[in-house]
């Protein structure tokens, strides 16, 4: 359990969170930025001197009243939005900057450093790049190294910083397997910051939310999106996240993707294997709702579902409405004056149109 | 021809230099490293006293110095009660004078390259595990290689020229305070001009190799660092 309750005044910004999270899985700080996300993970690193409060990692004491931790001290991972690998070391030396220095082990370090930097090098692909100057790097490569050094460190917490944002497009997406592989192989939890909701939907299992400083919604992902209050829709950035798997290509240029709930959903051809668990990410505002299937539309997926709740609160003239479809949550963005002339209502059958879905693999 | 009380002087001058800029190296390491990570109001104060000798001409410095290290002054009468031999007109004066002489010469380059680091670099060997004296070892020491190569250069280099300084509380004691530049000051004035020319001619030769090496190096120093200044 990470039991976090801390609090940092600074000239023009406070920081006050309190949440606990589980000792394992992804969770994605999610917040516009200036909303306290990084400052809230120096803090927990350690790196914020001002911060007050107490703060436990698997039944460890990091910071009280009276104890504070230094980061050295403190056994995490920390990846940076810049990769800020050493540049007076090679890759290698970088990568075992943190391994040569772990206390954490006893034993026989040296074969363990070696075991680690095979196995990480294998993970990460940085094989070839071992003998390497960073600043010879591409941006996603040097990213990778700086993962790779966090790991081999062997942390008792990975924290990431908006690994992606500061890469091109290509990089982000050269990167995101290496984050979903390594992620799926660790066993202590990870924190990773970002503003993106498609890094948050697809690599995240548990969701905070936060605002100028504030937590304002914390639990797991499908929780924390399914709400029609979720501070998410203030912003206009409300989505769900479906989970699917590849059905067949049969459609010319469409491959079909069947959901938990068993409904068949369609999206533009890509190669993947039939079978595979997929994640599609759909904004709110992407779907809308009808009272009978139209009949000759364009739009591929139209759903069967059952609305759950209403928000109460009109954001810009539309509500947030929970759809259940087959089990799984959807969230739709309506406008006030339709849920009025529709007479929308829990409990309602309807139809949901999804106007785009974007697929996360 | 030069006459051995010239090649004195010379060995004598490589001497001071040397001492002097090791133990600027010491001094100024700790004091720059203070001055780039502190946030006091009292840094400026520090900043100006440090930099005053780049301004103050040498004279001035060495007529204060004279006093604090005579027999009523506060450096010598703390000496003298200690037992100890004065410090006016001997190497050790030379040396405490060309330390203070040449301080901005090594703080102020060192300085700049610690605040070059940056934080992040030292906050990334925090988070893997390195204790202060760890990072400042392995992290900031060797990625601030040209501001040492500078601060040597500039030390060592402003050391062997001095003149002003040397003249107050050295004086010129062949074998213990006299220096090159000093040499050469008595042989114009004795019109010796052949020896002048030949020690002037030395010190300017040398001086011009040390340079050149720093410079080559440091190109493929920074060439080998990724081309940082």
């Amino acid at each position: 359990m990470i039991d976090v309750d801390l609090s940092l005044n600074k000239a023009e910004f406070s920081l006050k969170a309190q949440f606990q999270l589980p000792e394992s899985g992804v969770t994605g700080i999610f917040g516009q930025s200036g909303g306290g996300k990084t400052t809230l993970l120096r803090a927990i690193a350690g790196l914020e001197p001002g911060a007050v409060g107490s703060l436990r990692v698997n039944g460890r004491c990091w910071q009280s009243e009276s104890i504070f931790l230094p980061a050295e001290n403190r056994h995490i991972g920390l990846v940076f939005q810049e990769p800020s690998l050493f540049s007076h070391l090679d890759v290698r030396a970088n990568l075992v900057f943190g391994s040569s220095r772990g206390k954490g082990r006893n034993g026989n370090r040296k074969a363990h450093q070696a075991a680690d930097l095979d196995h990480i090098c294998e993970t990460l692909e940085l094989g070839s790049l071992l003998h390497r100057d960073p600043c010879s790097l591409s941006g996603g490569e040097q990213q990778r190294v700086a993962i790779g050094r966090a790991l081999m460190a062997s942390p008792v917490m990975l924290m990431m910083d908006e690994p992606l944002s500061a890469l091109d497009y290509r990089a982000r997406r050269t990167l995101m397997p290496f984050l979903e592989k390594t992620f799926q192989e660790l066993e202590i939890p990870v924190l990773y910051v970002s503003h993106s909701t498609e890094e948050v939907a697809r690599l995240a299992d548990h969701l905070v939310l936060m605002e100028e400083g504030r937590v304002t919604a914390i639990g797991s992902i499908g929780e924390v999106l399914g709400r029609v209050d979720s501070p998410l829709n203030e912003v206009d950035e409300a989505f769900s996240v479906f989970n699917c798997t590849v059905n067949n290509h049969d459609l010319p240029h469409l491959t079909s993707l069947i959901s938990r709930g068993g409904e068949v959903l369609h999206i533009p051809r890509v190669d993947i294997n039939t079978a595979l668990p997929v994640r599609l990410r759909i904004r709110a505002r992407d779907v809308s709702l009808c009272l009978q299937r139209p009949q000759q539309s364009s739009i591929l997926n139209v759903l069967p579902a059952q609305i759950v709740d209403i928000s109460r609160q009109i954001r810009q003239g539309s509500r947030s409405i929970k759809l259940n479809v087959g089990g799984e949550t959807l969230l739709a963005r309506v406008s006030e004056y339709s849920v009025q002339l529709l007479q929308l209502a829990p409990g309602q059958q309807v139809f949901a149109q999804i106007k785009s879905v974007a697929l996360m693999t | 021809m030069l006459e051995a009380a010239d090649f004195t002087a010379f060995t004598l001058t490589l001497k001071l230099a040397g001492v002097s800029t090791l133990i600027l190296l010491c001094l100024g390491t700790p004091l720059a490293w203070w001055l780039s990570q502190t946030r006091t109001r009292g840094k400026s104060v520090v900043e100006a006293l440090i930099a005053l000798p780049l301004v103050l001409p040498p004279t001035v410095l060495g007529f204060y110095l004279l006093l604090a290290l005579s027999p009523t002054g506060p450096i010598g009468s703390t000496l003298n009660s200690l037992g100890l031999p004065s410090l006016a007109f001997s190497f050790a004066g030379l040396v405490l004078g060309s330390v203070i002489y040449s301080l901005p010469f090594v703080v102020q380059p060192l300085q700049t390259s610690f605040v070059a680091v940056g934080r992040r670099p030292l906050e990334v060997a925090a988070t893997l595990g390195a204790g202060p004296l760890d990072r400042f070892l392995n992290i900031v020491l060797p990625m601030s290689k040209l501001g040492y190569l500078t601060a040597i250069v500039l030390g060592f280099a402003h050391t062997m020229g001095e003149f002003g300084v040397v003249l107050m509380i050295g004086g010129n004691i062949p074998g213990q305070t006299q220096v090159l530049s000093i040499a050469i000051y008595d042989h114009v004035e004795a019109l010796e001009y052949s020896q002048a020319h030949w020690l002037a001619g030395l010190l300017l030769l040398f001086s011009f190799l040390v340079l050149l090496a720093v410079y080559t190096l440091n190109k493929r120093a920074s060439f080998l660092s990724g081309a940082r200044p």
